[in-house]
Parts: structure tokens; sequence; C-alpha cells
């Protein structure tokens, strides 16, 4: 991870203004995720699948049939950096300082989330730990649930300002706060 | 036009993750075909009405090429299959 890109956070200008404590809606972002882009090759998918879900402190988050995403919250790189280069017939890049991870939970979150998502979030459909690629705000990112009212999405870090405030205005009936994660 | 797509990867999305590439019909010809049956593989699309088959690429989801078999007039989508299965000889 290069040093400019993560010395200041690209939505840091966002955070500033009123210090308030979360409410029950927030939108909490990443300060330094390890995010890995995770390829399998031709023929290996369903092994580095499997492979993949046991590595160890990472979440696994599914892209297409035979690409991943692999995201930390804190940035342990180098363990799982070795973990991954164990997997026979995986490829795979840190991509942390290209991508904005945020966290937006609540009793509200899927009112919120209809607002700018297409894609149907009721629990029986988008259980639990499921995830995917798709547009959110327009934007093509990556959504998972990782807990009944919680939800995670992976943006690219150049269009991570226009999601942000598009969250936030989504959100803005519900008091949604915002901040930094701790 | 069929607003949602069921993508045999993603399952059920909007057609604004997409974008189509055109008719899945044509085949291609060998390099030595004549200039003929290259100018029609190239520039002769058929206009047909009712069951169509496409070229859609799931650009904002799994980012993989589908051929879509839709109805231009009831807008009914019929099947929609990874590319790549079908190229292989997987079943239509």
């Amino acid at each position: 991870m290069s040093l400019s890109f993560t010395h200041r956070h690209v939505l840091e200008d966002r955070m500033s203004g009123y210090e308030l404590s979360p409410n029950a809606n927030h939108l909490a972002v990443a300060r330094r995720p390890a995010i890995f882009s995770v390829l399998a090759h031709a023929g290996r998918e369903a092994a580095v699948a499997d492979a993949l879900s046991a590595v160890e402190n990472i979440s696994v988050r599914t892209v297409s049939p035979s690409d991943w995403l692999a995201v930390a919250h804190v940035a342990e790189a180098e363990s799982i950096v070795d973990s991954l280069a164990a997997i026979e017939g995986l490829s795979f890049v840190e991509q942390g300082d290209g991508q904005v991870l945020m966290t937006i939970s609540g009793p509200d979150v899927r009112t919120i989330l209809a607002k700018c998502l297409a894609v149907d979030l009721h629990p029986d459909v988008f259980v639990e730990g499921q995830s995917g690629s798709m547009m959110i705000c327009r934007v093509a990112g990556n959504l998972a649930r990782v807990a009944t009212d919680t939800f995670e999405i992976v943006v690219p870090r150049s269009y991570a300002g226009y999601v942000f405030d598009e969250l936030r205005e989504a959100g803005r009936e519900f008091a949604m706060t915002r901040g930094f994660a701790a | 036009m069929a607003s949602l797509i069921t993508c045999p990867h993603c399952g059920r999305r909007p057609k604004e993750e997409f974008s189509i590439r055109g008719d899945a019909v044509p085949e291609r010809p060998t390099p030595v075909a004549s200039e003929e049956a290259w100018h029609a593989y190239v520039y002769l699309r058929e206009n047909p009405r009712g069951t169509i088959r496409e070229y859609w690429h799931h650009a904002a989801g799994c980012r993989r090429w589908l051929v879509v078999e839709r109805d231009n007039v009831t807008h009914e989508v019929y099947a929609v299959t990874d590319a790549r299965d079908l190229a292989k000889g997987g079943a239509a």
C-alpha cells in the first residue's frame, strides 16, 4: 500500500464537521482495510473456493464464479499474503488503496439501500453471509450482508466520494450518522 | 425491454447492470471464407420480430458474457446462459 494513498483517506474531508456519536443507523468507513482481488485459474475454481474459505482473518466476497474479493478490516496484509500465496491455482493482488470499504448498519438499512440499489435484499433472498457485485448508487461495487441489518460495501476509491454522498442523502430522513470505524 | 434479467451467477438483476453487444446468432466464418461471407457476418443483420438471442455483458456484476434469449414483442425472457458454457457445448 503506497504511503500517499493511506496517509490521508479519500473521504477525510467529508467526515469533518460535527463530531457525532453514532445513531442507530450508522455508516462507518474503514480506514485501512486490506482488500485482495483473487482470481482462480481455469478449472481450479472449486478447489480455490474451498481453500479460500479456510484462510484466517479474511472474509470472502463473491464477484463471479472464478473471482473473489478477500476483505480484512485491519490490515494484517503480510500473514494474509502468505496464506493466499500458498493456495495453488490462484492469482491475487492487494487493492486496499484502490477500494473503499464502508459498513452501513441500523434498523432502517434496507429502506436506505433501496433508494440506490435495485437488488432484492429481503433476508430470505439475500441471506446473511451472501455477497455479490452489483450497481450501488450507479457505481459497480460489491455488497455483502454481514448481519441481518448490517451490510458492507466495497466501491472503487475514485467513486467513493459520490457513493458516500448518495448514501448520506438517502440516510438523512433516518438521521444516519457517519464516521470512520474505530 | 425486459427490465429484470436472471443472471445464472448473480440472480435477478436490473437491466442497467448489463450492456448489450448484439445478435448472438451469426456464426463466425473460417478465415479463408469468401469475402461475401465475411461481409455478411460483419455488416448484415436480420431484424426479427419475436424471439431473439443476444450477447449481454454483465458489466456491473459478475463481468461474464451471457446469451439472453428473449422476446422483443412481449419482453419475456426465456433463457439466460453463460456464453462460455454455450461455446463449450453446454446445454442451450
